[in-house]
């Protein structure tokens, strides 16, 4: 009996050791790294035969959720043809990351769609091509119709092994509708 | 003689559905004209092999009982000829049954004189388990786990009334029991709680099944004997007693699916140590590999899986000590179907209405990304002392290291960073669990209890995109549970105290913020359990269980990809409680048996993603958006399960689950909640009696019909239609010699290839289920 009181004192003692166990989780925290973020997409409208350049920007520097995107109205002239050329940003880093780049590194998988509603205002044609013979659509060619005023959509279709010139495949990793005047 | 054996017989009962009674049998058996057959045998505790005293042995739908002496022996005797059940209970063990044939035609023992003795001689074998007495508790063996070889946890639990699963695709599911899942059901792993990532719905359990012999579901709250998180259910994944002093004996499970060619080996051996006495060993292991599913009409690209498990476990019995060792490695990579990566709503929306995927495939094995990469490590001993005057004293320790890592499908556009090919999420979860519990002797035979301190304590520590934080938990709770055999009622009682503290730690715009939460609850449970009649007995329990806020509930904040939905964690939230009311009704007689249950559990505080009026609006668009918040709810349902014999050998059996679920703080309907499931099947006996026994037929519906109870305008798309699935299945045992047997089985599921989708299935949106599975098992025992 005293031998099995024993045995009983050295599993409680083996017991209170082990409840004492301890690791801080705190001091090993990951920093908030999001590798695909992006925050900005910047259109940079440029009138054909002039260096008239205007700029329009969707920014939303602080990522998901948090304050709402800041999105610039685009205004240009009708029946006028623009050279387009598109950015894109990560703004949360600093010093903000040119993710255009890296777009254009791997344009074998990626597509700028542009789609105007209603259809007639502006029409978007890509000037680039990536290693398939495929638009990439981070320039081109956009021409204005008739005064109106709608909405420019913006998609960045990433299209792993899928790409076929088309916006189906894919995902969308930008979608940003622009308000469009043309005046 | 003891006391308990002269309680009137009709009594039996004092059934608590606490120990499994294994049978193992030698025995000559013979046939007389008269009544002159008996049956006999001693009734020994499986674990410390020492007699069981007063358990009631009676054979089923007769007028007949007996208890066990003090060397636990039993004799029924003046039996006539024919095929019985005989049943063993005894408070604190499960009950249970075993068919008896005493007709099998040996002939030659005609020619026995009339004094000789027919008999048979039966050795039961009782393993303990916990399970609370009054509650429900539905067990997965033998032939029936057989069947379910080579699924996983999740889909081989799906045939039990009141559960079904959680998928995320064909080759990740969750248990579901009365509705609930995830952190409200809670898994013992070989008597430790599972601890992985369960918070997430597309988080399978990392269990291998084949680690055990027996599936158990206790149903409703449990919360008193395992603590938190147990408010759904408990499933217990229970191995075999190790074989001590056993020769070497092992199995040998195959398992082949059409569907995905998928194929699935398993291996045991086990046995004692020839020159130490008190020595037992096992050794396990699981190789498992999948490619693409296919539904009725299409591939679903990237849907293969592998699996690599094993585990290792030895004891070591001496008198009352014993102590075991165990140690099991789970490792497994699934493919998540690559047409459920979306962007943008858009893109659902897109999906959706193409009606099926966008992405084609064809067969492969090739698990490209998205993928998860799971492994599971879990070590454990436990020991224990049986005190000379009853008491025993069992203490358990057991660390788990879950290490989860989740590929995204588009690796990060940086080269320098994408050739590291790092997991775009990695979970590192360590957690160290210690249970003390002791049994203290019977109190004048009647009243058994148990005082337990259970702690637990845990760190998260992530990596990668921002999803939840890194933590310290620590969780200490004390209960005590009693239980009272009188009078043909067994009583049941117990209380628990549980604490729990929190911290948790993240990056917010570049700033650590650590936050500390303190949990603090009781739980409560009262039971009985009765037999009316020698046919018919009832159990009704009145049980609380808790949970505290996962980390997900409370720091959530962003787009969940594949659900297309904006989440926000609440860091305000309370722990949720609820109150189970739990009846069930059994009758048993030769030909049928009827078990209803039903079940009232009412949840204070209940979390859920609550769906807010405005969209968030971001660079990929505007997505709904949700956010945690507490209500109360009620879960309430029947269970019904009817096997009989309509002809001879032609058995029908019948399971109907019905739930219906109500969020009384809102007056609404909550979603996903599995939508009511009737399952018929029709089975023939071939040939019992010959060589080859336990040879069957069966063809068998399951309907599932649509969820109609959801909230409006809370969804993409609306519930699936309800679908009727139809299968088949045969199977045989072939006995080669007394120590080596066959068990093959075939079956068909989705026999007619019907294309439907399961509202439960979060690919729903994406894809249809899987089409017509055909498949094969083989096992192989030997040594035993």
């Amino acid at each position: 009996m005293k031998i099995n009181r024993k045995l009983t004192w050295v599993m409680l003692l083996g017991m209170t050791a082990l409840f004492t166990q301890c690791k801080d989780s705190g001091e090993d925290v990951a920093p908030d790294d999001e590798n695909e973020l992006i925050t900005t997409v910047i259109l940079k409208f440029t009138e054909q035969g002039t260096t008239n350049v205007t700029t329009f920007k969707s920014s939303d520097p602080d990522g998901e959720g948090g304050n709402p995107p800041v999105i610039d109205n685009i205004t240009l002239k009708p029946a006028t043809t623009y050279s387009v050329e598109t950015q894109i940003l990560d703004e949360s880093k600093s010093p903000a990351v040119d993710i255009t780049k890296e777009v254009a590194e791997e344009a074998v998988d990626h597509l700028f769609v542009y789609t105007t509603s209603p259809a007639a205002l502006l029409a978007y044609t890509a000037s680039d091509k990536d290693a398939n013979n495929l638009p990439i659509g981070i320039k081109g060619q956009a021409v204005t119709g008739a005064a109106g005023t709608g909405t420019l959509k913006v998609q960045l279709r990433h299209q792993v092994g899928t790409k076929n010139g088309s916006a189906t495949p894919g995902s969308d990793d930008v979608n940003v509708d622009f308000p469009l005047k043309v005046q | 003689m003891s006391k308990l054996s002269i309680v009137r017989k009709s009594i039996i009962s004092i059934f608590s559905g606490v120990f499994l009674l294994l049978l193992t049998s030698t025995y000559s058996l013979a046939q007389t004209p008269a009544c002159a057959c008996f049956i006999k045998g001693v009734v020994r505790d499986q674990h410390t092999g020492l007699p069981v005293i007063g358990a009631t042995v009676l054979m089923v739908g007769q007028n007949k009982a007996v208890f066990t002496d003090e060397q636990g022996r039993y004799m029924l005797d003046h039996i006539c000829p024919g095929s019985y059940e005989i049943e063993c209970r005894i408070v604190g063990y499960n009950p249970f049954r075993e068919k008896i044939d005493l007709t099998s035609g040996h002939e030659e023992d005609f020619t026995l004189e009339e004094s000789e003795i027919h008999l048979k001689d039966v050795e039961i074998t009782a393993h303990r388990t916990d399970a609370p007495a009054s509650q429900p508790l539905t067990t997965l063996s033998g032939t029936e786990l057989f069947k379910t070889r080579g699924d996983n946890l999740a889909e081989s639990l799906k045939g039990l009334t009141g559960v079904t699963s959680l998928q995320t695709g064909a080759s990740i599911s969750k248990p579901v029991i009365h509705g609930m899942h995830s952190n409200r059901v809670l898994i013992m792993n070989n008597g430790i709680r599972q601890e992985g990532q369960q918070w997430g719905s597309e988080h399978a359990p990392e269990i291998d099944p084949f680690v055990a012999t027996r599936l158990s579901v206790v149903k409703g709250a449990a919360g008193v004997r395992y603590g938190s998180d147990a408010i759904g259910g408990v499933i217990l994944v229970e191995p075999e007693e190790l074989p001590i002093n056993k020769p070497l004996s092992g199995e040998v499970n195959m398992a082949g699916f059409m569907n995905g060619r998928q194929g699935v080996i398993s291996s045991t051996l086990q046995g004692g140590i020839r020159n130490l006495k008190g020595f037992g060993w096992r050794a396990q292991g699981t190789l498992k590999r999948g490619g693409n599913i296919r539904t009725p009409n299409y591939f679903l690209d990237n849907t293969g899986s592998s699996e690599n498990n094993f585990s290792l476990a030895a004891g070591y019995r001496n008198k009352g000590f014993g102590i075991d060792l165990f140690y099991s490695r789970f490792d497994t990579k699934i493919g998540i179907f690559s047409g459920a990566h979306i962007g943008s709503l858009t893109d659902l929306l897109n999906v959706i209405k193409n009606g099926e995927p966008l992405v084609k495939s064809g067969f492969s094995y090739a698990i490209e990304r998205p993928n998860q990469n799971v492994l599971h490590n879990l070590i454990k001993a436990e020991t224990h002392y049986h005190f000379k005057d009853g008491n025993k004293l069992q203490w358990t320790i057991a660390q788990q290291l879950n290490d989860r890592n989740e590929f995204d499908l588009h690796r990060p556009r940086n080269d320098s960073i994408a050739a590291l090919n790092r997991p775009e999420l990695s979970f590192k979860l360590n957690t160290l669990t210690n249970d003390i519990v002791w049994d203290h002797k019977p109190i004048g035979k009647k009243i058994s209890g148990q005082i337990g301190l259970s702690s637990l304590y845990q760190y998260n520590l992530m990596n990668g995109r921002p999803l939840i934080p890194n933590f310290n938990q620590f969780t200490v709770g004390l209960f005590w549970i009693e239980r009272l055999v009188t009078h043909g009622w067994e009583l049941e009682a117990g209380a628990r105290f549980d604490y729990r503290t929190l911290s948790t730690h993240r990056i917010v715009r570049r700033e650590k913020v650590s936050t500390d939460f303190t949990f603090s609850n009781f739980s409560g449970t009262i039971g009985a359990a009765r037999n009316l009649t020698q046919n018919l007995s009832m159990t009704l329990n009145v049980g609380t269980a808790w949970r505290a806020p996962n980390v997900s509930e409370l720091f959530s904040d962003g787009v969940h990809h594949g659900a297309a939905a904006y989440e926000k964690g609440d860091s305000t939230l309370q722990q949720e409680k609820a109150v189970n009311t739990i009846a069930s009704f059994k009758y048993t007689s030769s030909r049928l048996t009827i078990e209803l249950g039903g079940y009232y559990n009412y949840i204070a505080d209940y979390i859920y993603l609550q769906p807010q009026p405005e969209p968030i609006l971001t660079i990929r668009g505007a997505f709904p958006y949700f956010k945690y918040t507490q209500t109360n709810a009620v879960f309430r349902g029947v269970d019904l399960a009817v096997d009989w014999e309509v002809l001879h050998k032609l058995i029908w059996t019948g399971k109907l689950s019905y739930l219906n679920v109500y969020d009384k703080g809102n007056k609404n309907y909550l979603v996903m909640i599995p939508p009511n499931r009737l399952e018929n099947q029709l089975k023939y006996l071939i040939g019992a009696g010959t060589k080859i026994q336990n040879t069957y037929i069966s063809a068998g519906n399951l309907f599932v019909a649509q969820q109609k109870r959801v909230p409006e305008n809370s969804d993409f798309a609306p519930p699936p239609k309800a679908y009727s699935l139809w299968n088949i299945q045969a199977g045989t045992t072939i006995p080669v010699s007394e120590k080596n047997e066959f068990e093959v089985s075939l079956a068909v599921n989705n026999l007619f290839n019907v294309a439907y989708r399961d509202y439960l299935n979060r690919f729903r949106y994406y894809a249809d289920d899987m089409g017509r599975q055909v498949s094969l098992r083989l096992r192989w025992k030997f040594g035993a």
